[in-house]
């Protein structure tokens, strides 16, 4: 695994630290690091755009992002489990990483525009 | 009310990243200062959003607007690719989102 694509991974981290912030913080302190996580996340995404091609890592970060939060709820904060909730998502997951892979597959002469 | 503020968030994150792309372009401080006033309003929707969805909920469905709804301005405005891939996969993203909608 490249060094770019750990930043992808880490900025997936902080994708989802700062998903739980927003819903869970109460003090100004929760309210800082969940801003300072969102820096963190959009920073390292968009550091790791710039050698990788964007819609693949969009993708990959999306899909951790989204996997990472339905878990941390089912596993931290007692939302219960429901198999069509899971089964939606999924669905909706492979929406959004199939268009973002066949966005990125198209020749390049548009990007001009 | 709170899917009404994450369809909110979901249309601002839109304008947020559609002014990433602006400001790749012309380096203007004007799209920089929407940019963040842009993802500043998203986030404020999806807390808002947040209080009463569960989480990954709420964060699937803003990703999944941001991407069909980027996609479908592309589409519009920009004359970006009409692939039949391309709009099926836009559909499977509303057609869970409402799904998610009937079971949450």
């Amino acid at each position: 695994m490249s060094k770019e694509w750990i930043k992808v991974f880490i900025a997936a981290v902080f994708e989802v630290l700062w998903v739980i912030g927003l819903k869970h913080s109460d003090s100004l302190l929760d309210w800082a690091g969940t801003i300072v996580a969102i820096v963190i996340s959009f920073y390292g995404l968009i550091m790791a755009g710039r050698k990788l091609p964007v819609g693949t890592v969009y993708a990959v970060f999306v899909g951790l992002g989204t996997a990472g939060t339905v878990f941390s709820e089912v596993l931290f904060f007692g939302e219960p489990f429901k198999a069509e909730k899971i089964f939606l998502v999924l669905v909706l997951l492979a929406g959004v990483i199939g268009l973002k892979l066949v966005t990125d597959e198209e020749p390049k002469k548009g990007d001009e525009s | 009310m709170a899917w009404i503020s994450l369809i909110l968030a979901g249309i601002c994150e839109m304008i947020g990243v559609g002014m990433i792309n602006k400001w790749h372009h012309d380096r203007n401080w004007g799209s920089l200062l929407f940019l963040i006033l842009g993802f500043g309003a998203s986030f404020f929707f999806l807390s808002i959003a947040m209080e009463t969805l569960p989480m990954g909920t709420a964060y699937a469905i803003w990703t999944g607007i941001g991407a069909s709804g980027g996609a479908i301005l592309g589409m519009l405005i920009y004359g970006e690719s009409k692939d039949w891939k391309r709009i099926l996969f836009i559909f499977m993203i509303l057609g869970a989102a409402v799904g998610l909608k009937l079971v949450s």
